[in-house]
């Protein structure tokens, strides 16, 4: 049991190892975000005064979560494309000539962008403070936060993995990248779904990304709430378990194609 | 047949793409200790068979034990008793060497304890000590194939498979590749299954060959076998400038059939084998024929694949040098 235990470790840090080895293709993601926090912040900070928008202090406090959420999905992607990568490149054979369990090749890649999610979520959060963000939620909110920030990280890196693992091709996960980043633009992140009308609402409302980004903005601009907590972390648990699901079945379809 | 008694065992070994018979119902012995030579051309079959062979593939049909395990029903058996170093030296370019020894030592359930020293003595062992903490990325190909041997063998494996380990290398490079080779299976007694698109190669590395094309075995033995089948070796020598080669004609022809040769130039098959060279340079001296050069070509790997299948190796060509001087091909 200890050497399963030994070999989630030794994939999780290699997974890593890789990102934080690539800057090219780690930091885009991580500053993309920021810049796009930045820039918005600076723009729409007057909306916030609107009537109907969410009570908050900055359109930054608003938007934060958001922008958390926006670097899991971008960072992940990229660890997805990696497992393409190992795929392409031959390192998956390596693994998989080894007896090492079959779960542990995907888990490690998951627990590695989980790591990481969890991370880049507190470098988003110590960055606003410098730049005034208040979390109303105090310390343990901002731990909320940056626990559904992971969960979330590691639930789009197995859907991506899913993908990896079944097209075996890098670029088919780039590719597809486009999908999961409208689903994040038609959503109540950036904007408040209040301030929204007709078909766009609708999306936004059905959209399950809008509710996690609502429920981790809760503890953000109102203040400790477990219930919305808890259904922002539901959704991403979702994500994860789907995910898991399929990408345990595409690599079961890989080994058994073989 | 069951596999303790041998390594490998194959029987009726067949692997099916598609409608494409990539390898086509093969069957392999294997003993333990032994270098084997998997000798052929590309699309050959010869990775296919590696791959069904460490686990990564299943057979379409046919059976095989690896260390005494079935390579479907035991898979995990199979993968702990063997060491594989795929074609490609598939190493993460962004991690250190000794980085990868520590990784694959765990991914084979070693404790890093043990896997430490184990490391070091395997970087030693391929000359890699001074590189282990820098990028792979920055490896040349031949200290990357070095490197994919090291990681082979962290967990100490029964059997080495090698695919086509040194395509690609610069000489020197596969040179010191097949120093390590050897020094691992004299020293530890490491059975070793090779595959080669390089005849010189398999004759210098392997106890035994096989020469497969087009998914099936069409030829197997020790190298010295399988070159003896196709004949015996030419000798050819050049006179001295305006001197009578019927003379010399007429002595070597009592050595064997004559073969052709260039203008200037005289040769004939041996049928005594090399070891009648002494005697025929013996006569030439005695019917004072002055020779200015002595040839001695002996059959090839490359023969032997050209009797079996009427085509030349592919690659041969690069990688015999020292045979393509301009001989008569017996």
């Amino acid at each position: 049991m200890s050497a399963a235990v030994a070999q989630y470790a030794a994939l999780s840090r290699r997974s890593l190892l890789t990102m934080v080895r690539q800057p090219r293709a780690i930091i885009p993601p991580i500053l993309f975000p920021l810049m796009f926090m930045a820039l918005s912040s600076a723009a729409f900070d007057r909306t916030t005064q609107l009537p109907g928008f969410p009570e908050s202090e900055s359109f930054l406090q608003f938007l934060i979560c958001a922008t958390i959420v926006q670097g899991a999905l971008f960072a992940s992607i990229a660890a997805a494309s990696d497992v393409a990568h190992d795929i392409e490149d031959g390192f998956f054979d390596r693994l998989i000539a080894s007896p090492v369990a079959r779960t542990s090749i995907l888990a490690g890649r998951v627990m590695g962008s989980l790591v990481f999610g969890f991370v880049q979520a507190w470098f988003y959060l110590v960055v606003g403070s410098a730049f005034g963000l208040t979390v109303e939620g105090g310390f343990i909110g901002m731990i909320g936060v940056t626990l559904v920030a992971a969960m979330f990280a590691a639930g789009v890196a197995s859907l991506a993995s899913a993908f990896a693992i079944r097209t075996g091709s890098s670029e088919a996960v780039l590719g597809a990248f486009p999908l999961l980043f409208s689903l994040m633009f038609i959503s109540g992140n950036f904007f408040p779904r209040t301030l929204m009308d007709g078909w766009f609402k609708t999306a936004a409302t059905i959209n399950p990304l809008t509710h996690m980004v609502e429920g981790m903005r809760a503890q953000v601009i109102g203040g400790l709430d477990l219930g919305e907590w808890l259904s922002a972390f539901s959704i991403a648990l979702g994500f994860f378990v789907v995910g898991l699901v399929l990408a345990t079945a595409a690599l079961r379809g890989r080994l058994a194609a073989n | 047949m069951q596999g303790t008694d041998g390594h490998v065992v194959a029987e009726g070994l067949t692997r099916h793409f598609g409608t494409i018979e990539a390898v086509a119902g093969i069957d392999l012995l294997m003993r333990p200790g032994e270098v084997f030579g998997f000798l052929g051309p590309n699309g050959a079959g010869k990775s296919t068979t590696v791959r069904m062979l460490t686990t990564l593939l299943r057979p379409t049909s046919g059976r095989a034990w690896v260390a005494g395990h079935d390579i479907v029903a035991e898979a995990d058996a199979v993968r702990r008793s063997i060491g594989v170093a795929l074609q490609d030296a598939a190493i993460d370019p962004l991690m250190t060497g000794r980085e990868l020894l520590a990784l694959q030592a765990v991914l084979h359930g070693i404790p890093s304890s043990a896997s430490r020293g184990r490391g070091q003595t395997l970087l030693e062992m391929v000359g890699l000590t001074g590189a282990a903490d820098r990028r792979v990325g920055t490896y040349s190909g031949g200290m990357r194939r070095r490197l994919d041997l090291a990681l082979s063998l962290i967990h100490e494996p029964q059997v080495l498979f090698l695919d086509e380990p040194t395509t690609g290398l610069d000489p020197n490079s596969r040179f010191a590749l097949w120093d390590e080779v050897r020094k691992l299976n004299r020293e530890r007694g490491t059975t070793v299954f090779l595959t080669t698109q390089y005849m010189e190669e398999a004759d210098t590395l392997a106890g035994r060959v096989a020469i497969i094309d087009g998914g099936r075995i069409v030829a197997e033995g020790t190298p010295e076998q399988l070159k003896a089948q196709v004949g015996v070796p030419t000798l050819q020598i050049v006179i001295g400038h305006g001197e009578d080669s019927l003379g010399a004609e007429s002595i070597l022809m009592r050595f064997g059939e004559p073969a052709p040769a260039p203008a200037g130039a005289v040769a004939v098959r041996l049928e005594g084998g090399a070891s009648a060279i002494a005697s025929v340079v013996r006569a030439l001296d005695e019917a004072k024929v002055p020779v200015e050069a002595l040839d001695l070509h002996m059959p090839t790997l490359d023969d032997v694949f050209q009797e079996a299948t009427g085509r030349r190796l592919e690659g041969a060509a690069e990688s015999q040098p020292l045979e393509q001087a301009p001989n008569p091909q017996p």
